[in-house]
């Protein structure tokens, strides 16, 4: 488990840090040796950092705390005890012993993180969001609500402070206290929290579809800037949101054909946007029939208009590198867009065992 | 796990957050928003202890920690939060964040600046929190005219404390809301006419027109009535009666005739739907000036005929006061003298018995100049006396002075044969003229003042 969290990555890395270092007569030639050290360790807290991020947007927590526990260990020779920069390893310590059911480890962690926030006065709404959250999820785990809804409340508060109401860190934050609700039954506060996580998401990513980076040859009315884009983890939060929505969508008692129609929606471009065509133009007529229940032409429309895009996309010459499937990965991105979407897929079985595994967007 | 530091036992600060804490069912019911909660929870607790015990610490839970640690609008956002009304966070987040925008546009030293900040009052964040939460419930539940009936409270609740860029918001929301609302339009109808007034008093008068025309149509034919038991009916019509009065008088200041007198019959056409037949006259009345001021006195007879009928008909004496001067004006500019003196010594009867002094005196003139044009300079002076009389009675150097000026050219006027004498230059004028420097006495038209001799005239 260790060789596959972060050994594999980091082993080259960890001999010039773990062996002591010789003897240097001259001051100059000493404290450059310490400076050299002094990088290769922070070069090693951003490595184990990413890693343990990757690791937990993908699901595999138990392969993130390897990652995470030598990013604590090196953060903690670095900077000290009980600094700000210890609290982004306890927070993903945490996460990954929630996902793999250690509450109590989580707990700790947690209140470790917390109580360094309490001592500084200057710390960043960034953080005290992530913090916020992970206490919020922890308490969904251990089904104390109220304590839940508490945090997750100060989690939104603090991401829109920070990154305004309508931005997709923040709507992490309504995703988790929709399934809060959820699991308590209140479900139009749920399925009100669900629609909004719905909308943002479904804003960005029509953006980001319309982008001339995707279509150039479509004018792009509102497109997304470059800057944009999403990352891989944001992606796979993005996934992981929009997949359980649409299950719940499609698994209610009470049909509600628009909800249906903006989730299938919402889901098929981030399907495009990943490369996965097929799962895209399923979804995509899922949305169509769905649309056309509803009230809203327009939106009927704007569907009719996107699955033509994926019909145009998947006429694009595909340079052929093996014989048999039609649709064969051009680059490393689209394989792991087909890995990520198949793991997506089996995420309904996991989230309909329970809401306590979470993603973080750090 | 070595490295990890003792968790530190006895601070009050941070509670436990393994063991469970109490419930907090009373806290659901009355969320404590304030730190004077917290207070009075405190001196609930008391001096319950003897001479030589450490006083209790109150046992305060998360959310009383948390009120007392954050501000206001902190614990509001997160309260509305709690219980699912995400929708009133991101409208009350929305309008703190728009009006720390326009304080950062207007600058420092602008009045905005000086201003107390929307997330730091608190009563106006207690208040949008109970409506908008009510609404959302509302909305949740399908009940729009409950959420309607919210929103219309936060609107005039902003009105009332002058924060007229609140209640604008609220009342744009509150037309939203009506159109789902399935009561037949009323709703609607109520919306579009708050929404006109807000225009109105913004100065945006083409936008009040069109919201107050909606309403109008909204309105027709049907007996809606409001608080006052007046019909909407009527009072669109009136409103629209008003809008288009105002448009009209700005457009006849910036000259575009025509368009200023299709809005003022427009404005007519709706004071005769209301019903009342003072604003029907005076409808009549701003039709008629307008048609004048555009050159067209005989439409503005018309107009000012249906005018004064009306002033008749209610014994108004001021309408009719005006009616006379205006037909006297328009019928001078047609060149019909006669009715037009006619008219102007109407109106100095009416002016007269009920007082109007300036009026009076502008009648006055009016005759003073009109007589002299026609050369009965006796009558015209005459007047002028009268309205220079009125003039000093009224304290108004200005007018008093005109009316002097107006009574001397009235008397050198009313001098013809004294400069026909001097033209003369014969001996008896001579003698007249010299008469009349003495005693300053008309004698020229007096034989028998002709002194003894009698030289032929030349």
């Amino acid at each position: 488990m260790d060789w596959v969290g972060i050994h594999e990555q980091i082993c080259q890395l960890l001999l010039p840090v773990r062996t002591p270092l010789p003897f240097k007569s001259l001051c100059k030639e000493r404290e450059h040796q310490q400076a050299q050290l002094l990088q290769r360790q922070k070069h090693l807290i951003e490595l184990t950092q990413a890693a343990a991020r990757k690791k937990l947007c993908e699901g595999r927590h138990e392969e993130a705390v390897p990652a995470a526990m030598q990013c604590l260990r090196y953060s903690i020779e670095v900077h000290g005890l009980s600094t700000l920069p210890l609290i982004l390893p306890y927070l993903l310590l945490a996460e990954a012993s929630i996902g793999t059911g250690h509450l109590l480890q989580a707990e700790e962690y947690l209140s470790q993180a917390q109580w360094t926030v309490l001592k500084r006065s200057e710390c960043s709404r960034s953080i005290l969001h992530k913090l916020h959250r992970n206490l919020g999820l922890l308490y969904t785990a251990k089904g104390e609500f109220d304590n839940a809804l508490q945090h997750l409340g100060n989690d939104i508060y603090y991401a829109s402070e920070e990154f305004g109401t309508d931005s997709i860190v923040t709507s992490g934050g309504y995703f988790h206290m929709a399934n809060v609700f959820f699991q308590q039954s209140k479900m139009d506060v749920a399925d009100s929290l669900y629609t909004k996580v719905t909308d943002i998401w479904s804003t960005r990513l029509s953006r980001l579809v319309q982008s001339p980076s995707q279509s150039p040859s479509l004018p792009s009315a509102s497109s997304a800037s470059p800057d944009e884009a999403l990352d891989e983890a944001q992606e796979a939060e993005a996934a992981q949101m929009l997949n359980a929505i649409f299950d719940i969508r499609e698994q209610a008692q009470k049909q509600d054909p628009a909800a249906l129609a903006s989730a299938s929606c919402a889901l098929a471009m981030l399907c495009y946007l990943r490369k996965d065509l097929d799962r895209a133009q399923e979804l995509g007529r899922k949305a169509l029939s769905a649309s056309q229940w509803g009230a809203d032409p327009g939106f009927t429309e704007s569907i009719v208009r996107f699955l033509q895009r994926i019909r145009a996309g998947e006429n694009l010459p595909v340079p052929q590198r093996a014989p048999g499937s039609p649709r064969e990965p051009q680059r490393a991105p689209e394989s792991q867009g087909q890995l990520l979407s198949a793991e997506s897929r089996q995420g309904p079985e996991q989230h309909n065992q329970g809401y306590s595994r979470a993603k973080i967007h750090n | 796990m070595s490295t990890l530091p003792a968790m530190p036992q006895h601070v009050g600060f941070l509670p436990s957050i393994t063991s469970q804490t109490s419930n907090p069912s009373p806290a659901q019911q009355q969320l404590p928003n304030s730190r004077s909660w917290i207070h009075k929870k405190d001196k609930d607790i008391g001096p319950s202890h003897g001479l030589g015990e450490k006083p209790k610490q109150p046992e305060l839970s998360k959310l009383e920690i948390a009120v007392y640690k954050n501000s206001h609008k902190h614990n509001i956002c997160v309260n509305m939060l709690r219980e699912g009304y995400h929708k009133s966070f991101s409208e009350l987040f929305a309008l703190i964040q728009k009006w720390n925008t326009s304080r950062e546009a207007a600058g420092p030293g602008s009045a905005i600046w000086q201003e107390e900040p929307l997330e730091k009052q608190p009563d106006k964040l207690d208040q949008l929190q109970h409506f908008l939460t009510r609404a959302e419930a509302a909305q949740r539940a399908g009940r729009y005219e409950e959420m309607y009936t919210n929103q219309l409270s936060l609107a005039n609740y902003f009105n009332n404390s002058d924060d007229k860029w609140l209640s604008h918001h609220f009342f744009e929301s509150c037309l939203h809301t009506s159109k789902l609302v399935k009561d037949g339009g009323q709703k609607e109808a109520e919306a579009h006419s708050n929404m006109g007034k807000v225009y109105m008093e913004q100065g945006q008068l083409e936008k009040a027109a069109e919201h107050y025309e909606v309403f109008h149509h909204l309105t027709l034919g049907l007996a809606w009535k409001d608080k006052a038991g007046r019909t909407h009916n009527s009072w669109g019509c009136e409103s629209l009666w008003r809008i288009y009065t105002l448009l009209a008088d700005k457009m006849l200041e910036n000259k575009k005739h025509e368009q200023a007198i299709k809005t003022l019959i427009k404005a007519f056409e709706m004071a005769k739907e209301v019903g009342d037949k003072k604003i029907e006259g005076e409808a009549a009345y701003c039709v008629g000036l307008a048609y004048h001021r555009c050159g067209d006195p005989e439409t503005a007879t018309t107009y000012l005929n249906m005018f004064m009928e009306i002033s008749t008909a209610l014994g108004d004496s001021n309408g009719l006061g005006k009616a006379f001067e205006a037909m006297a004006k328009a019928l001078e500019s047609q060149g019909k003298i006669t009715e037009s003196v006619k008219y102007l010594e109407k109106f100095i009867q009416v002016a007269k018995s009920s007082d109007q002094s300036r009026s009076l005196q502008d009648a006055c003139m009016c005759l003073g100049v009109i007589y002299n044009n026609r050369g009965q300079y006796d009558k015209g002076c005459k007047y002028f006396e009268m309205a220079s009389t009125i003039a000093m009675n009224l304290g108004d150097l200005q007018l008093l002075e005109k009316a002097q000026v107006y009574i001397g050219i009235g008397k050198a006027h009313q001098m013809t044969t004294f400069s026909s004498h001097i033209e003369a230059t014969g001996h008896v004028n001579m003698e007249r003229v010299l008469a009349w420097k003495n005693s300053r006495n008309d004698m020229f038209n007096d034989p028998s003042a002709v002194c003894s001799k009698l030289y032929p005239s030349s």
